[in-house]
């Protein structure tokens, strides 16, 4: 891993390109996934996962590499890492209500902790810095948000906060903004792509 | 996150999460956020908190308690890095889970812990360079 990141790092220097490791974190069912399959998409075409209501879809990082970004002129490169949805709690009976069966529900409680756990390893080693996507209808001064934002902020990671959903009629990112006014906030909608060049140049001058 | 207690002004620094349990110094549980601007003006112009958040617009972050408060240990000051409640039940606490490598579990409610000794003599990472 280290011989990896020091030739990583040598020909970043040789291009004069420094690849940025993003990572995408926020609660459950916030559209991070569907964020990141944009982001994907726009660079590449492609995927990186699937997509549900049901909380918990992503119980694993998810890692694209090498996705050139552009916004107006200017190109970067990056790596998006898709993480599972930050909680504190996580309790099989949720998913029961999605018509799971109690055994594959309490199987998906315990890869959903895995996965939380794993992204917060990520957080603390391997991530340059932070999209953190909240969902514009919901309340955003949860707990887990400000002691996610806090932990962030800790670790002194740039941080980019996404108000998503804004294509719902109950958005309201202006709460978003007036809960975190230390950071840089922008409006998207992730699944009809709405102002995701405003977000593709906001990467630009906080990652790079 | 530069926060000030609005009922007793103690200020908390950036990336603080003492302020979820609520101030050590009164108990208040709401905070404004504060810029540099306007960081001391409370002191230097004695002007109450609530002041400061009419004027500069700031909404005033209360702090409120999630999920059972008669644990008897509040969840920031947990040693564990996963609780497994019962069975398909668990509680994270992420602070811990950033800040170290360690794994400790703990096992229901009655002080039961799990030690997994391999993740504590792992060599330390070397802080990354910023």
């Amino acid at each position: 891993m280290a011989k990896f990141k020091l030739f990583r790092s040598f020909f970043g220097k040789l291009f004069g390109k420094k690849r940025s490791r993003v990572g995408i974190y926020g609660p459950p069912n916030a559209g991070k996934t569907t964020l990141a399959n944009r982001i994907v998409r726009d660079a590449t075409g492609e995927a990186i996962g699937p997509v549900s209501e049901i909380p918990h879809e992503t119980r694993r990082a998810r890692r694209k590499e090498g996705l050139e970004v552009s916004s107006g002129g200017s190109k970067m490169m990056i790596d998006i890492v898709d993480t599972p949805g930050v909680t504190t709690k996580i309790d099989y009976h949720e998913f029961l209500e999605y018509g799971m069966d109690q055994d594959e529900a309490v199987a998906r409680a315990r890869e959903a902790t895995e996965g939380v756990a794993e992204a917060m390893h990520w957080l603390r080693e391997d991530i340059d810095g932070v999209i953190y996507v909240l969902d514009s209808t919901q309340d955003p001064f949860m707990h887990v948000n400000i002691m996610m934002v806090g932990i962030i902020e800790s670790r002194k990671l740039p941080v980019i906060i996404v108000a998503n959903k804004i294509d719902l009629p109950d958005a309201s990112p202006q709460r978003i903004k007036s809960a975190f006014p230390q950071h840089p906030v922008v409006e998207i909608s992730g699944l009809e792509g709405n102002n995701m060049d405003a977000l593709y140049a906001k990467m630009e001058e906080v990652f790079r | 996150m530069p926060h000030k207690c609005t009922k007793c002004g103690r200020e908390f620094r950036d990336g603080s999460v003492e302020i979820l349990r609520g101030c050590p110094s009164c108990g208040g549980k709401k905070f404004l956020y504060v810029s540099d601007r306007v960081r001391n003006e409370d002191v230097i112009e004695e002007k109450p908190i609530e002041k400061i958040a009419e004027e500069t617009k700031q909404e005033v972050l209360e702090v409120k308690r999630e999920g059972p408060a008669d644990r008897p240990t509040d969840i920031l000051e947990r040693v564990e890095s996963v609780r497994i409640v019962s069975k398909g039940k668990y509680e994270l606490n992420l602070e811990r889970l950033a800040e170290t490598q360690d794994i400790i579990i703990g096992m229901g409610d009655d002080g039961k812990y799990m030690l997994d000794l391999p993740s504590m003599s792992r060599k330390k990472q070397k802080p990354k360079k910023k």
